[in-house]
């Protein structure tokens, strides 16, 4: 036994010695460059540690094109990475990703469904992501995903309760930062601002992904803003851009600070800039107002033109988006085609976004008693946002009630004063007149 | 965890940064808002020169307008565009940093800007550019790029470098544009649009004109690649591969486990597999039938749990590559064949009989071994239980708590990721069982299961194939039976080769008793036998471990 013993010890130790001395001598030589980003990936940033879970699924389904959990996983990974990126080209990449997916197995492919419904909220189709939700729910009613789909469709339809309890079904069966975000936002909505500010700490506790952390940073950022608090914006802006340099959104707060603490200046250059790198509707409309504010009115009906173009672009490619296109038209002081184009969204959809809209588009054609009842729906839910109020108190001015109309004006600029460079002087000086 | 991480996607795209309608009829492939760039290298004994096109969408071109419309005036004239596409090419040149040694003085010239029709009514623009600037490339440098131009925008960039006189001894980029200079993009779903914005060439001196040495590609290295056989084994592995996918029907099963068959008795024709070890080791002394037979056996037992073990690893993992299983499961095989010769060789050294043996040996081993595999399987399953989630998510509580409704594949995985690491000592175990019904010789049982287990512990590409596939079409318990059947193929050439080597020494040995001149040639070449006989063992077991070596090693590179 000893003897065995020894000779097996003698025999593993030769080995070993033969193959270390191998590996020493055949070890492969001081890394080129052509290797370099290889050896460079332990320290990429997350976006790429993305880019390869991408390149990995794509690689595999080209060795295993039937792979259909594979396809539906690659459409979410597109998804997340157009989050990420705010580049468009990646939508069709994911809706063709889940198209294969679902065509390889029709039944039973919750999977891709949630890929698709996630798509359509993207594209505003918001029934269609409710419908993709549920019959993706009817394949397993223990989803969170779906539910987190579902979540967003009706909160933009305007089914509050429903989204209510599609977000709570969400945060019990899996309590993560996606949960956590949806359920602040639904809170938001419902005026339970301070809970929805409890709700999204959390989420940022949970955050790991430096994009994830710049997220729930931003919403903070817009929260506390929300409720007047620009040292507390500001800071949350400049931690989401310390954890993601790359943040549009977070530049974007960091400006609606600037211009709230009257940097005209300086919130003009960055705007420039911002929509030279992404020009989105939002940023161009407030970049437009800040160059009126500063009296450069030509410059002013460029980004206008700008995001007109963006929204004829997304009309021709067969989206509609009637709230931005109301917004526009209202900007371009086309008060009859705002009201067209927010009816007709408000036909579509029940948020209070666009019933205020809707109202504010009315008023600025004069129809305050229509416009009356759909500013009061804005703010029906509970939501106090500074912008809807001033919006329901300039409507009731016009039809001369004026204390509940100095009530509505104060509440406004006592939620954020700043919640508009324009309108919230225009509130102080309405104020002013209202005074006993 | 990466399949089920996308539902967060969502509350972004609705508080939204950009929303984007079904269809975009742009050609553009990464949508009306992005900014396309290309860059050409052409690296000459004293110059570098690039060919930059930028190819910019709707919005872009409409947000530059301003500037290119001088007059405003709402068109633009030859003479503006002439002045906005010098201006542009300079803030190109200025951005486009190219270094040999230092940062190259660029020359630029041929300016182009062209407006072209685009979607709902807008327009699309070109801009080209030439740079030039001289620089010594005739001995060896390093050529850097790195393109800082417009690199906030998203869009497709792509940079390619080839040499006109002078080598190019490696190139992190291709030569050639996939994309025809910007001109066609090419559509395919499982591909990522390239984000290339610095480049580093190596110039090996004078040379013919061409491209690089291929730029490594990472996607090849990422995953399995089926490993270059005679090319009816790949045809009739894409013909498993369609035949799973379609309607089953017994015609079709029984084709398919008949192709599986002849892929794993074809597979295990091909180099490998311990042929060679095998054949040394009969002629080291002296093979019998029932030896061929285990060998098989094994080969059968370890090629299908490892392919199992590996199949459902990563199918439930995309964190896990393959390669770096199959390397690691390389090293096992060479030390398990060293570990084989080393031991011939000891008992040569003793001048030991193969037949000696005692059962106390015996015990001991099997106890040992016993011992190992369970010790390091239980190690395994702990270890991986605190491990993977810390790998995803360190202190992700809500993640953590998330994945509660997915715990399933999550255990599954550290299951079987446990498993995956300790293939070796479990089918050691299983393989020592094997030995110890042949209880007549144990010793010669485990050295046949050695080489057994070392030709069939690295799962055959193919074969994971056929595997990963039928998991992926849904239909795993195929897969397995079809893997199954593919052991079986490999097993039976692995037995005819190795009743091939035991006839044929029979046959040598009954020809020098007939006699004749065959006999007669035989004897001579059994006389030179003899003469080499006293060295067989030990230059046998020798040749097992240098073959065990390369094995490892090859693993390893």
């Amino acid at each position: 036994m000893r003897r065995t013993l020894i000779r097996l010890g003698l025999a593993t130790a030769i080995a070993a010695a033969l193959l270390g001395a191998a590996a020493v001598v055949t070890r492969p030589a001081p890394e080129d460059p052509t290797t370099v980003p290889a050896a460079q990936s332990a320290v990429r940033p997350p976006a790429d540690l993305l880019g390869d879970r991408i390149a990995r699924a794509q690689q595999r389904l080209r060795d295993v094109p039937g792979d259909w959990p594979g396809w539906a996983a690659l459409g979410g990974a597109y998804l997340e990475q157009a989050r990420i990126t705010a580049d468009p080209g990646l939508y069709p990449k994911a809706e063709q990703a889940a198209k294969r997916s679902l065509a390889l197995r029709r039944d039973g492919n919750g999977d891709a469904l949630v890929v698709l419904g996630a798509l359509a909220n993207a594209r505003h189709d918001f029934p269609a992501a409710r419908d993709h939700a549920r019959a993706a729910l009817t394949i397993d009613s223990f989803d969170a995903d779906a539910y987190g789909v579902l979540t967003d469709a009706l909160t933009q339809l305007g089914d509050a309760a429903g989204a209510t309890s599609a977000a709570q079904r969400m945060l019990d069966l899996r309590p993560g930062l996606a949960a956590y975000t949806r359920a602040s936002y639904d809170l938001e909505l419902r005026g339970r601002l301070a809970e929805a500010n409890d709700l999204m700490r959390r989420g940022l506790d949970g955050a790991v992904d430096p994009h994830d952390v710049a997220f729930c940073r931003v919403q903070l950022g817009d929260l506390a803003f929300g409720r007047g608090d620009l040292d507390t914006a500001s800071a949350e802006y400049a931690a989401a851009l310390s954890a993601d340099p790359s943040s549009i959104a977070a530049r974007h707060g960091t400006l609606r600070v600037m211009a709230a603490r009257g940097d005209l200046r300086g919130a003009l250059t960055g705007y420039a800039g911002l929509t030279a790198s992404l020009p989105s509707t939002s940023a161009l409309l407030e970049y437009a107002e800040l160059l009126r504010l500063a009296g450069r009115e030509a410059e002013a009906s460029q980004q206008l033109e700008l995001a007109e173009a963006a929204e004829g672009l997304f009309t021709a490619n067969g989206g509609a988006d009637g709230l931005t296109a109301a917004a526009l038209a209202l900007a371009r002081n086309r008060p009859a085609d705002a009201v067209a184009a927010a009816s007709a969204e408000w036909k579509k959809r029940r948020h209070p976004d666009v019933a205020d809209t809707l109202a504010w588009a009315l008023h600025a054609t004069g129809r305050d008693a229509e416009a009356l009842p759909y500013a009061e729906r804005a703010v029906a839910g509970g939501g106090h946002t500074a912008v809807h109020t001033y919006h329901l108190g300039m409507i009731q001015l016009s039809l001369g009630r004026q204390a509940e109309a100095r009530t509505e004006i104060d509440r406004a600029l006592r939620t954020n004063p700043y919640f508009s460079p324009l309108d919230a002087s225009t509130a102080r000086r309405a104020l002013a007149g209202l005074r006993p | 965890m990466s399949k089920r991480s996308l539902a967060w996607v969502v509350a972004a795209a609705v508080v939204g940064v950009i929303v984007w309608p079904a269809s975009p009829a742009s050609a553009h492939p990464r949508g009306n808002f992005s900014v396309n760039q290309y860059a050409g290298l052409t690296l000459t004994p004293d110059r570098v020169e690039v060919d930059a096109v930028v190819d910019a969408a709707e919005i872009p071109t409409l947000q530059d307008r301003p500037r290119a419309d001088l007059d405003g005036d709402g068109t633009l004239r030859e003479n503006e565009r002439s002045i906005y596409a010098r201006a542009e090419c300079a803030r190109l040149a200025d951005g486009f940093a190219v270094s040999a040694g230092g940062r190259l003085p660029w020359t630029v010239s041929g300016q182009v800007y062209d407006v072209l029709p685009g979607t709902g009514g807008l327009a699309t623009s070109r801009l080209g550019c030439r740079l030039s600037a001289p620089v010594s490339l005739r001995s060896p440098a390093t050529v850097r790029v790195d393109n800082s131009y417009r690199v906030d925008r998203v869009g497709w960039r792509e940079i390619t470098a080839v040499g006109a006189g002078v080598r190019l001894a490696s190139s992190s980029v291709p030569a050639e544009s996939v994309s025809g200079q910007l001109k066609t993009y090419p559509a395919d779903v499982l591909s990522s649009a390239p984000d290339v914005r610095s480049a580093t060439i190596e110039v090996g001196g004078l040379g013919e004109t061409g491209a690089a040495a291929a730029a490594g590609s990472g996607a090849e290295a990422a995953g399995i690649r089926a490993q270059g056989g005679p090319s009816w084994l790949a045809s009739a592995q894409s013909r498993v591969e369609s035949l799973l996918g379609g309607r089953l029907t017994p015609v079709v099963v029984g084709l398919a486990f008949l192709l599986a068959l002849l892929l794993g008795a074809g597979h295990a024709a091909l180099p490998g597999h311990g042929k060679t070890v095998m054949a040394a080791y009969f002629a080291g002394r002296r093979g019998r039938i029932r030896d061929a037979l285990a060998v098989g056996g094994t080969v059968t037992l370890a090629h299908t749990g490892g392919v199992l073990v590996l199949g459902v690893v990563l199918s439930t993992s995309t964190a896990l590559a393959g390669e770096q299983v199959l390397s690691v499961l390389g090293v096992v095989s060479g030390v398990i064949v060293v570990v084989v010769g080393a031991r011939m060789l000891v008992r040569t050294r003793r001048g030991r009989g193969l037949e000696g043996h005692s059962h106390e040996h015996h015990s001991h081993e099997h106890h040992s071994h016993d011992g190992h595999s369970h010790d390091g399987h239980s190690h395994d399953h702990g270890h991986s239980h605190g491990h993977s989630h810390e790998s995803h998510s360190h202190d992700h509580h809500p993640h953590d708590h998330g994945h509660a409704g997915s715990q399933e594949p999550h255990s599954h995985d550290h299951h079987s990721h446990g498993h995956a690491h300790s293939p070796e000592p479990h089918s050691q175990e299983r393989a020592h069982r094997h030995g110890h019904g042949h209880s007549h010789a144990p010793r010669r049982g485990f050295d046949l299961a050695g080489i057994g287990l070392a030709g069939g512990l690295v799962p055959s590409p193919s074969a994971l194939v056929v595997l990963l596939g039928a998991i992926g079409l849904g239909r795993a318990g195929l897969g397995v039976a079809l893997v199954l059947a593919y052991g079986v193929g490999m097993a039976a050439t692995l037995t005819a080769v190795g009743l091939l080597l035991v006839v044929a020494q029979n046959r040598l040995a009954g020809l020098i008793a007939a006699g004749g001149w065959a006999g007669r040639a035989g004897a001579r070449l059994s006389h030179l036998g003899r003469r080499v006989a006293a060295g067989t063992p030990t230059a046998t077991a020798a040749l097992i471990v240098l073959v065990g070596v390369g094995i490892g090693v090859r693993a390893i590179a």
